[in-house]
């Protein structure tokens, strides 16, 4: 046993700043100028950013000074199980409820923190997003399983405990938008991303939902397909959910050289 | 059900298959034919009139080179310019590689205009090559390049070309075999990286070695090495 007992001390921060300061991305309204708006609050122990904008909120005074509208984001589980906070926080994509100040601090080495909008989706107000298109994708994959009758069938065919982990791995996905804001590829709606690939994986493994392969692999063999993947591999290194995403394109990709490529080959 | 596939679906396949096959294929044989050199002027003068010789050879030179080629560059430039690059909050190691290979892939586009003006159609003014190309002149081959290889940025410009393209090629190994399917486990694209990189390295080797050899017989290796083994008598075959 080692001497850690398995346990692994956090890094804390033992010298804390006196006071934090959050530049804060602010938008009127959708197709409204972008500006910047600092606001600077009493550091304060367990913070996180959400906390610190609700902070900001009970008192939206900048910190020249001016008096200003409170900032606008959205919020739901406050356990990262949602992905409705999602935004960019320090140049890096993450949900803000799981993003402790303390951590930001250390990792920074100052007492300022830059929170943004995410860039791939219209920007609603200050640091909210519609992520409509997220959904869009889902249904242009097909990502569900089609209901085989009115009446029971009886029990459905079994999956073997591997598949059934695998596919538990690719079920955690919260569509969040990490992966498509990390993506250097994706940019205006030009390429249909992980998160949709990863779903339509999810719904090919399915014992039933095998019978709309086709259906689902037409939705990735789009202008905006899964061929517009450049490997840059910073989807899975920023999913917070750990969905083996890079793993699902590329399961995908042989797929579709198989099955799309090569089809004709089989007429 | 038949799959639909999109245009720019096929593109991309295209774009990778002629990365791949044919220019993957004529980049081995000109290193091959570039390594020559290391023994001497006659050796790469008559391997050059050897490709003069290639059955063919004009379709094999446009439909072999020119056209992959040509289409090759020309959808790769319309592909980097898709790309927002993010390695500045995003620093990771594949991250970069994509950077790397959009990169050297516009540095070869320039790289490889200079390269087919002056030496393949000797167009360019001031350069030993002008009116006088390497190819159709197999006689004066060597002594062409070695020329014009004594302006030293002419070196290094080459020198620079031949690294970038055996990165670009050696990493697209490593594309294809996951654009298409075949590597895809995390464990088993490391190895293909490694294998990639190590590829990469053992190229532009290779590569400057050719160069070099161009000023210093043999190259970077000890002259010894690149020394003609002395011709055996023919035995005549005997009477009975």
């Amino acid at each position: 046993m080692s001497e850690t007992n398995g346990h692994q001390e956090k890094k804390r921060l033992t010298n804390p700043p006196k006071t934090i300061e959050f530049r804060v991305s602010r938008r009127e309204k959708l197709g409204a100028a972008q500006y910047t708006e600092t606001f600077e609050i009493p550091y304060r122990k367990s913070l996180n950013v959400i906390s610190a904008l609700i902070e900001i909120r009970k008192n939206p005074v900048t910190k020249e000074g001016k008096q200003t509208t409170p900032p606008v984001w959205s919020m739901s589980c406050l356990e990262q199980v949602c992905g409705t906070c999602t935004m960019v926080i320090n140049g890096r994509v993450r949900q803000s409820c799981s993003a402790l100040i303390d951590d930001l601090l250390l990792a920074s080495g100052g007492n300022k923190i830059t929170l943004e909008p995410m860039s791939k989706f219209p920007n609603v107000r200050d640091l909210q997003v519609d992520r409509t298109k997220m959904f869009d994708h889902l249904k242009q994959v097909h990502a569900w399983v089609e209901l085989d009758g009115t009446h029971s069938l009886g029990p459905g065919p079994t999956m073997t405990q591997e598949v059934q982990q695998e596919r538990y791995a690719y079920s955690r996905c919260m569509t969040c938008g990490c992966c498509l804001e990390a993506c250097p590829q994706y940019h205006d709606d030009n390429y249909i991303g992980p998160q949709a690939i990863a779903q339509a994986k999810l719904f090919n493994m399915h014992p039933t939902g095998k019978a709309d392969i086709d259906a689902r692999l037409e939705g990735l063999v789009g202008d905006d397909g899964i061929t517009n993947c450049g490997n840059a591999q910073n989807c899975v290194q920023v999913c917070p959910m750990s969905i083996p995403l890079t793993r699902a394109i590329y399961e995908t990709n042989r797929d579709v050289t198989i099955n799309a490529l090569f089809g004709w080959l089989r007429k | 059900m038949a799959i639909k596939i999109s245009k720019t679906f096929l593109m991309r396949k295209l774009h990778q298959i002629t990365g791949i096959v044919p220019l993957g294929t004529f980049y081995f044989v000109h290193l091959f034919t570039n390594s020559k050199s290391m023994s001497g002027d006659q050796v790469f003068n008559d391997s050059v009139a050897d490709i003069h010789h290639i059955p063919y050879l004009l379709f094999v030179e446009i439909g072999g080179i020119f056209l992959p080629l040509l289409f090759h560059s020309i959808y790769g430039i319309f592909i980097s310019a898709e790309a927002r690059n993010n390695v500045s909050n995003y620093g990771y190691g594949r991250n970069w590689f994509y950077v790397f290979q959009r990169v050297t892939g516009i540095f070869l586009f320039f790289f490889l205009i200079f390269h087919l003006a002056n030496l393949r159609f000797g167009l360019i003014p001031g350069l030993e090559s002008y009116g006088n190309p390497v190819a159709g002149n197999a006689d004066r081959a060597f002594a062409i390049v070695a020329a014009e290889f004594k302006n030293i940025w002419i070196l290094i410009f080459y020198i620079l070309g031949v690294t970038a393209t055996a990165w670009h090629l050696a990493y697209g190994f490593f594309l294809f075999a996951v654009d298409w399917g075949i590597v895809i486990g995390e464990k088993a694209q490391r190895y293909a990286l490694y294998g990639s990189v190590g590829l990469s390295i053992l190229l532009s080797i290779v590569g400057i070695n050719a160069a070099v050899a161009f000023i210093e017989p043999c190259g970077l290796l000890p002259r010894a090495f690149c020394e003609q083994v002395e011709k055996n008598e023919i035995v005549k075959p005997q009477k009975f």
